[in-house]
């Protein structure tokens, strides 16, 4: 028995099962949840045909135009839709977990702490919106390939690399999330969690060419090299966009840079966690 | 000396609380400068308890009994001290001790609310890592002692209180810990519900012979399973020992109760005064409380005076008696913190980050 | 003599029990002030994004002006319509309606002699005052920071008395649509998901996520039938002065209906619901 370690697939299988059956108990709540997050994904791209009814592309020169800021769009859902899925809701419970001093079960568990705050909750309401996120990256892939001008012919080391970085980024935001919520064993709110998640991860929806006019450089800088929620998307989506053999430089250095940042976020995330639960007191009943 | 298998040393834990102020000004000044006061819920206890003791901690709300038990199981750092548990320290939440204890609290529940508890006991099975057999088996066992094989499938949620109580017991138990940390597990519970489970652990206990440590408000928790007693108050441990010891210890008074022949009056009550004061009286009896060493003497003094129909000499009820050293220590401890002398930093006001 | 004695007297102790009730929401409000302070400016983060994206957009587009809108102006539509959610959203009204006809918390109202609508309009107030109170602090900031999006300076004067026509008129709106959504609770308990429809609905055709000129003629003439535009878009548009002066006063004129509309709404819901409640004995 000694030495026992438990097999972190099998338990996340069952995080995995049971929250299914739980989300099946509550059948229309989950339905409605469905319905409205794809509503909400369907006003987004209603927004966005509207603004190329004006413009064909999104910033000058950037090569961003409808559909290939599409394939961003589509990047960005699938990326949320991953974090909301497995992990916000996690985010949340944590909070709430230390508020109520409940966290204590999780602390008794001979498994390792971060894993089972991490996982125990999956909203499978949420994975809506990475269909309707593969879905948006077929059609504008297709209308990609298919245009007659300049069709985009699609690399086989992009589709390699692409769910690489949409795995890069997920774990970026996961880090950002988990260290927000570990900040509730200091602040003790949690109901500003969700708002402060919302406005640092607003900056990574949109192509980083955007920011790079005037002062909008200290925001690229901070948002690339701090909180390096810049590269989130912005990745991913350049090399499934546009033609790999045309990406310039600083966007392979800035790639490269990349995987370095997640390994960054995720250790000192996990340092965070770790003092967040030195800190902890244990909130009694 | 052999190392007993739960080991206190000088054991102390002190909070910082936050002091929130009201206003812009001080919000806004207090993400810079935070002003706290430093609580010391547990003030230096030194414990040793052997295999397969069965221990009770006994104090008034905030006496550091639960804090005592979140150090032992790990949730919380220490701010001073040593304690060691089967020989790990309990903080340090190595897998290997985690694996080998149990807590329970009968504020706090732990199995998921929207599913059958047997889908949580499930989840026990795999991070604990018990093989399928064994868990059946104990999971059978367990159901059947607490009566619970029907209400396995029903969503926790639907259970009642005393239910749930017993389900969170056995979600503890799943992995056969050889140390259990019982918080209040009786909590809010009917009558039925109390006994049951108290039977339950009296079973268990003797059977596996393990070493549980339990807090509780209930005495007839305590009386039903604890030989040994430990009285928690201020932080500090007032008594340690038998349970008929506290009544000898800590108090010198017996209560005789006589029965007359004749009506009770006025100069009679008068005169008993002198012997103790009167606790009750509703004829024909008289209820005083007296001086242990007293008593003799007093006996033959009240036999000679009057004509008694009975008597009964007895040891006053254990919930007053423990009460009354409660009340004692809080006396103390409030002249002494008026008198400055208290070792508690209460109003000690310290400014960081 | 007695009658008007009486009545005065009950009408004096009517208006202090409002008063009471206003009070007691105040002081609760004011206790986390300076959370909220420093919430508010967080709001404003959006905008940010927002002036790089049109920036972009404009950029790219190579005209000054999208439907009459400059890159400045969009910033300044997107500021204004802080503003106006900020006089027409309803945080936790439905809902809290649902959970006191839920919880038969309701029924306080048939016993005492206090009208619910009327007291979650006032405590509304409360609430409403409170947040400006503090907001204003954060939000001039922003917009003294921001004034150089606002291309035309100050509007005239019959143009601001509009502007706060269409706000407070945007406000009671925005209190009675919600008030009626909660009062659903009364035929069906679930209501959570209908504010959530509401609020995605409210979200894109108020004009909260873009201008609502920017829609294709035959979707804006459709929106513009709706009452949602008065939560958002209407005031926001007055302000930049996008409304000539004839179609201002009939505007608010159109706003008014509406609001008219959803107070006979609320009330018959209301009394319907009682009604049914009180049927049931519930």
């Amino acid at each position: 028995m000694a030495g026992y370690r438990p097999s972190y697939s099998r338990v996340f299988l069952t995080f995995a099962r049971n929250s299914l059956v739980r989300d099946m108990s509550f059948r229309t709540n989950f339905i409605l949840q469905s319905i409205s997050t794809v509503s909400w994904t369907i006003m987004n791209i209603g927004f966005y045909l509207i603004v190329f009814q004006y413009t064909d592309s999104i910033g000058e020169d950037t090569g961003w135009g409808r559909d290939e800021f599409f394939v961003f769009l589509a990047t960005t859902w699938i990326i949320n839709s991953l974090v909301q899925t497995f992990f916000m809701p996690n985010a949340q419970q944590f909070s709430e977990l230390i508020r109520s001093g409940n966290l204590d079960f999780a602390l008794l568990k001979p498994i390792d702490t971060q894993f089972v705050i991490s996982f125990p909750r999956v909203d499978w309401a949420a994975l809506s919106n990475l269909f309707m996120g593969l879905t948006l990256l077929g059609y504008s892939l297709f209308q990609l390939t298919t245009r007659e001008t300049n069709p985009l012919i699609l690399d086989w080391r992009a589709v390699l690399m692409y769910p690489f970085y949409i795995a890069c980024g997920t774990v970026i935001m996961y880090s950002v999330m988990i260290t927000l919520a570990s900040t509730s064993v200091w602040l003790g709110r949690n109901q500003t969690l969700y708002n402060f998640w919302f406005y640092i991860t607003n900056f990574s929806r949109y192509p980083m060419e955007i920011y790079k006019v005037g002062w909008g450089m200290a925001l690229w800088v901070f948002f690339t090299f701090l909180i390096p929620v810049l590269l989130v998307v912005n990745i991913p989506a350049r090399i499934m966009a546009k033609p790999l053999n045309t990406m310039e430089t600083h966007y392979w250095q800035l790639a490269g840079y990349s995987i370095f940042a997640t390994l960054i976020c995720l250790t000192v995330s996990r340092r965070i966690f770790v003092r967040a639960l030195k800190s902890y007191r244990s909130a009694s009943s | 000396m052999p190392m007993a298998l739960i080991e206190l040393n000088n054991l102390q834990k002190t909070y910082r609380v936050y002091q929130k102020k009201e206003g812009l000004r001080a919000s806004i000044k207090g993400l810079f400068k935070r002003k706290y006061k430093e609580v010391q819920a547990v003030r230096g206890i030194d414990l040793q308890v052997e295999q397969g003791e069965f221990v009770a901690f006994l104090g008034p709300n905030g006496a550091g009994k639960t804090t005592t038990l979140k150090l032992l199981s790990g949730v919380i750092h220490p701010t001073a001290g040593s304690a060691t548990v089967m020989g790990h320290i309990p903080w340090r939440r190595e897998n290997d001790y985690r694996r080998r204890f149990a807590l329970v609290m009968g504020q706090k529940n732990q199995l998921w609310w929207d599913l059958p508890a047997q889908e949580s006991f499930r989840l026990h099975q795999q991070i604990y890592g018990i093989e399928p057999d064994t868990f059946q088996h104990t999971l059978d066992e367990l159901s059947d002692l607490l009566g619970l094989r029907e209400l396995l499938s029903q969503p926790v949620r639907e259970l009642s209180l005393g239910e749930r109580m017993k389900m969170e017991l056995t979600a503890a138990l799943l992995h056969s810990p050889e140390v259990l940390f019982l918080d209040e597990p009786t909590i809010g519970l009917d009558v039925v519900a109390q006994h049951n489970i108290q039977q339950f652990l009296k079973y268990y206990q003797e059977k596996r012979k393990i070493t549980i440590l339990l807090t509780s408000h209930y005495m007839k928790d305590v009386a039903a399973l604890c030989k040994r007693v430990v009285i928690i108050a201020d932080g500090q441990i007032q008594y340690d020992g038998s349970l008929s010891g506290i009544i000898d210890e800590t108090t010198n008074r017996k209560l005789v109760t006589l029965q007359f022949a004749d009506p009770i009056d006025k100069m009679l009550l008068g005169s008993l005064k002198r012997f103790g004061h009167i606790v009750h009286h509703e004829a024909p009896r008289v209820k005083l409380g007296v001086t242990r060493d007293d008593v003799p003497a007093m006996l033959t003094a009240i036999l000679d005076a009057y004509d008694i129909d009975d008597l009964i000499v007895e040891e006053p009820p254990l919930e007053e008696v423990i009460a009354d050293v409660f009340a004692r220590v809080s006396e103390t401890s409030a002249t002494q913190s008026e008198l400055g002398l208290s070792r508690s930093n209460d109003t000690q006001v310290g400014e960081a980050e | 003599m007695t009658t008007a004695v009486s009545s005065s007297s009950s009408l004096s102790s009517r208006a202090k029990t409002w008063w009471t009730i206003l009070r007691i929401s105040l002081e609760e409000r004011f206790v986390y002030r300076g959370d909220f302070a420093l919430g508010t400016l967080m709001r404003f983060l959006p905008i940010i994004t927002q002036v790089f994206l049109w920036g972009a957009i404009f950029a790219a587009s190579g005209n000054n002006a999208i439907q009459g809108y400059t890159a400045n102006a969009v910033v300044a539509y997107y500021m204004l319509t802080m503003i106006s959610r900020a006089f027409s959203s309803m945080p936790g009204l439905c809902s809290g309606i649902a959970l006191q006809v839920r919880d038969g918390e309701i029924k306080k109202y048939l016993i005492q002699p206090i009208d619910l609508l009327g007291f979650l309009l006032i405590t509304r107030v409360a609430h409403k005052l409170c947040y400006y109170a503090i907001a204003i602090i954060p939000f001039t900031l922003v917009f003294y920071l921001c004034r150089g999006f606002f291309e035309n300076g100050w509007p005239e004067a019959t143009v601001l008395v509009a502007y706060g026509l269409a706000l407070t008129m945007g406000f009671l709106l925005g209190f009675f649509i919600e008030a009626s959504l909660g009062l659903v609770s009364f035929w069906f308990l679930e209501v959570t998901s209908l504010v959530f429809v509401y609020n995605l609905l409210n979200f894109f055709l108020s004009g909260h996520m873009f201008p609502l000129d920017l829609l294709p003629e035959w979707a804006n003439q459709m929106v513009r039938l709706l009452p949602f535009q008065y939560l958002a878009y209407f005031p926001a548009a007055v302000f930049l002065g996008r409304i000539e002066q004839d179609e201002l006063w009939f505007g608010l004129g159109v706003e008014a209906c509406w609001l008219l509309a959803f107070v006979v709404l609320s009330r018959v819901m209301l009394n319907r619901g009682i009604h049914r409640y009180s049927g049931f004995g519930g």
